[in-house]
């Protein structure tokens, strides 16, 4: 589940590492309606503004999957902002909320059946708040305190570079969708919680502590149905705490003054951002092969409920690493990003998941807000989800049940930025190993066929 | 003597003063440095006024409670519209920086007749004592040098009016901050122009600079009770590169300050470069470039300028979010301090800075950050 908010902004607007020095479009409206006849500026004098905007895509598989066809699916996201220094004389105040609409039909759950989904905005049909937090700087802005409900995909784990792909999984990573209960505070969820945030120079260090379960119900309860409205604000379940460093080498802090002037600055180091986290859950988590009497989930004898084990943790890295400017001062850049996450194959679905990629910023002449993507993800199956699928053939020696491992997914994108407010961007996908290798449902003695996705995808700012 | 004659007198004795303690400060300055005495950065305001308008590119500090004028609130000039088209800003917004409220001074329209091109208020900019505020205008159609105007300087009054309008064939973009010498009933304003043979920008990569931008010496009359007349203009110094930029419209001379004897600094950006012209406020012809006095090394394309109280000067760099104070007598850069950090460009900050204004507490400067529109004090 990726961060949409991200998303438009990396294609529609700025995006570090991504960006040319200087050449920041001001030659474009970067809103389709503009002030809205004097309306977003009469709000601005209060700190009042106003977002919305609406992504719309079609997908097809050519090849592989249940079966093959296309699907469009969509998403309106609609979001008020209050700075309070402005409105009400709180200096470094800001109150957001946020709600989506959600239509169209998923490719991915139509017809593909993969783990890493297609795109980042598939989810249930739905008008439902997203976020709604009030958020609190102190120390001219180097640190701040965010209280409410949070999607955590648009703080934690994330890069400049994964969002400007559409699959899923280079949003929000496959590892906490499938091991998190509903697949963790994620677009389109999120959960109430706190979180601090601190800045200096090139470290920034934010944690924070999250009801884990946005839905509140049981682990495999699908959570958009359970908490349709996104308003159930729910506290009652287990905490996650979830803790992340960054480091950017070389960025200046405010303030930093250089009194060694006669001394020619060095060249700029190509600009580089790392990231170390960590998530810890304190909920039980269902064993993936062994029932609560301890005998194999695959057994006919079984009760069909998971031994429940404590706890659950994962870390996770991300390196974002500009490794080619030929003119500093212009916007042409590549950039090369990777992001591992691994968990205990024990209670997870995934115990591990993998992102590694290029993006080259305005890849060709006169298309300076423009970026060509191509990468490719690695979602892979825990050990003991693995040992469940022997035990099924080992008990059950007449079906087919191939043994799942893999699945992995190539990605070339395309964004043209064809105005400031709107963005079109064709993109191929290939998926290998479809569902880590399960058998199709519709011709249950193969497995699913690796699919090749075509689709174009619109970003539209308002 | 008359009131007004005795503020006269009295003004010009303070210009003098000033001019005295730029003169002696400056050598006195030593390697101490403005710059590190400041530590906090804190935003006081959005720059945006009710229309919708972006881009902040003047900061002027108002000596004077006058009409709507206050006497220490900020005017800050708005390149862009609504649209964030550049060239297309009209108006003048004044922020009272002890509450950071905002409250629009003066707003023109865009096609305006005698203003070639129309109106698009940039960094040239100045508050006579008398409450008459000069803004200089480099206008475009589409937010482009394609289709861009000679513009004009527009004058307004104390209350935000516009007053008048003046063109010359030697206005051509009236462009950098201004620097101004008030002495009641007459004034001198300096004022960089980077419009003359400068067309669209380039599909792609950069354009040849065009060394045709000037410095203009522009001696006003301010009558008593009525609006300031344009007495003369000289070109006191010519040359510059210019050229204009797919992102941010046009680069070319952007900063002016006073110097001692007469002289001013230039920035000189395509040049990354501070050049002091001589005599600037007697001579007759057109000194060229002048003599340089600190280049490269921690400029970053320098943009305004502006004189700290310790006499050194203040400029900020266009490629990333550093400000530079400079000894122009010992011709020594002598700090550079962060104050925009943003690294959602690269370098950090990198064409968010432009215009900047020493407070006349002298424990600080205001600026703004153009990409988020807001005006900022350090201090």
């Amino acid at each position: 589940m990726s961060g949409v908010t991200r998303l438009l902004a990396a294609g529609l607007a700025t995006a570090p590492l991504c960006l040319p020095s200087v050449a920041r479009a001001q030659t474009d409206s970067t809103n389709l309606l503009g002030p809205i006849w004097g309306l977003r500026p009469w709000l601005g004098q209060y700190g009042v503004s106003l977002g919305l905007s609406e992504i719309s895509e079609l997908f097809g598989n050519a090849t592989g999957g249940m079966h093959q066809g296309a699907a469009y699916d969509g998403l309106t996201e609609m979001s008020v902002g209050i700075d309070l220094g402005r409105a009400i004389g709180l200096p470094g105040g800001t109150i957001n909320a946020s709600a989506l609409q959600i239509h169209g039909r998923s490719l991915s759950a139509d017809n593909l059946d993969n783990f890493d989904t297609i795109s980042g905005i598939e989810a249930d049909r739905a008008t439902r708040l997203w976020e709604l937090w009030y958020d609190q700087q102190f120390a001219d802005g180097a640190v701040d305190l965010k209280l409410g409900q949070q999607s955590l995909d648009q703080e934690y784990i994330t890069s400049a570079n994964l969002s400007v792909f559409a699959n899923t999984m280079f949003g929000w990573p496959a590892l906490p969708s499938y091991d998190l209960y509903a697949g963790g505070p994620a677009y389109p969820l999120a959960s109430p919680g706190i979180r601090l945030r601190g800045t200096a120079g090139p470290w920034t260090a934010l944690a924070g502590v999250y009801d884990d379960n946005p839905a509140g119900g049981r682990f495999n309860d699908d959570p958009q149905t359970a908490d349709a409205s996104g308003a159930r604000f729910n506290l009652d379940t287990a905490a996650l705490f979830i803790a992340e460093i960054d480091f950017a080498p070389g960025a200046p802090a405010l303030g930093d003054t250089t009194t060694n002037p006669n001394t020619p600055s060095a060249p700029a180091a190509l600009p580089s951002l790392y990231k170390l986290g960590a998530w810890f859950d304190t909920a039980s988590f269902p064993d993936q092969r062994s029932d609560d009497q301890g005998l194999p989930l695959a057994s006919p004898l079984s009760s069909g409920r998971s031994r429940l084990l404590r706890h659950d943790v994962s870390v996770y890295g991300v390196a974002d690493q500009m490794i080619w400017r030929p003119d500093p001062a212009g916007p042409r850049a590549l950039n090369l990003f990777a992001r591992l996450m691994g968990a205990p194959g024990d209670r997870n679905l995934v115990d591990f998941s993998a992102n590694l990629g290029l993006v080259l910023k305005a890849p060709l002449p006169g298309r300076d807000n423009d970026t060509l993507g191509f990468a490719g993800g690695l979602t892979r199956i825990g050990r003991y989800a693995l040992d469940y699928d022997r035990d099924v053939q080992r008990l059950d020696p007449g079906s087919y049940a191939p043994l799942r491992s893999a699945e992995s997914y190539l990605e070339l994108t395309y964004q043209y930025q064809a105005t400031g407010w709107l963005l079109i961007q064709p993109d191929l996908q290939y998926i290998f190993m479809p569902g880590a290798g399960i058998a199709n449902p519709d011709e249950p003695d193969t497995r699913i066929a690796n699919e090749f996705v075509l689709g174009v995808r619109t970003g539209i700012v308002f | 003597m008359t009131r007004l004659s005795r503020r006269a007198i009295r003004t010009a004795l303070v210009g003098v003063l000033l001019a005295g303690l730029l003169a002696t400060s400056g050598r006195a300055a030593g390697n101490r440095s403005f710059l590190a005495g400041l530590k906090h950065h804190t935003t006081l305001a959005s720059t945006v006024p009710a229309n919708g308008d972006q881009n902040p590119y003047a900061v002027v500090v108002s000596p004077v409670t006058r009409g709507r004028l206050v006497k220490n609130h900020v005017l800050v000039s708005n390149f862009n519209n609504a649209g964030n088209l550049q060239g297309l800003g009209t108006t003048l917004v004044e922020i009272d920086p002890a509450t950071g409220s905002l409250r629009l001074f003066a707003s023109v329209p865009q096609h305006l007749p005698g203003c070639p091109g129309g109106v698009g208020l940039t960094t040239a900019m100045t508050i006579l004592a008398g409450g008459w505020v000069v803004a200089g205008s480099l206008p475009s159609r589409d937010g482009t040098t394609a289709t861009k105007g000679a513009g004009c300087l527009l004058v307004f009054d104390a209350d935000g009016r516009l007053a008048d309008v003046w063109t010359d064939p030697r206005i051509d973009g009236p462009w950098g901050n201004m620097a101004a010498i008030d002495r009641g009933d007459s004034a001198t304003l300096f004022v960089s122009n980077t419009g003359f043979g400068v067309g669209a920008p380039p599909a792609q990569g950069d354009a040849a600079p065009v060394r045709r931008a000037t410095v203009l010496r522009v001696d006003l009359a301010i009558p008593r009770d009525a609006r300031p007349k344009l007495q003369n203009i000289t070109v006191v110094a010519d040359g510059f590169g210019e050229a204009p930029d797919r992102g941010v419209f046009i680069v070319g001379p952007t900063g002016i300050a006073l110097g001692a004897g007469g002289a001013i600094y230039v920035s000189d950006a395509l040049g990354n470069r501070i050049v002091r012209i001589p005599d600037a406020l007697t001579r007759t012809t057109s000194a060229g470039t002048g003599t340089e006095i600190t280049r490269s090394g921690l400029l970053e394309r320098p943009l305004a300028l502006a004189t700290a109280p310790n006499g050194n000067l203040l400029v900020t760099n266009a490629l990333n979010g550093q400000v530079v104070e400079i000894d122009p007598e010992a011709k020594r850069q002598i700090a550079a301090q962060w104050i925009d950090v943003d690294r959602a460009q690269q370098p950090p900050g990198s064409g968010d800075l432009f215009g900047l204004a020493v407070r006349p507490q002298g424990d600080g400067f205001y600026y703004v950050e153009d990409d988020v529109n807001t005006l900022v004090l350090a201090h």
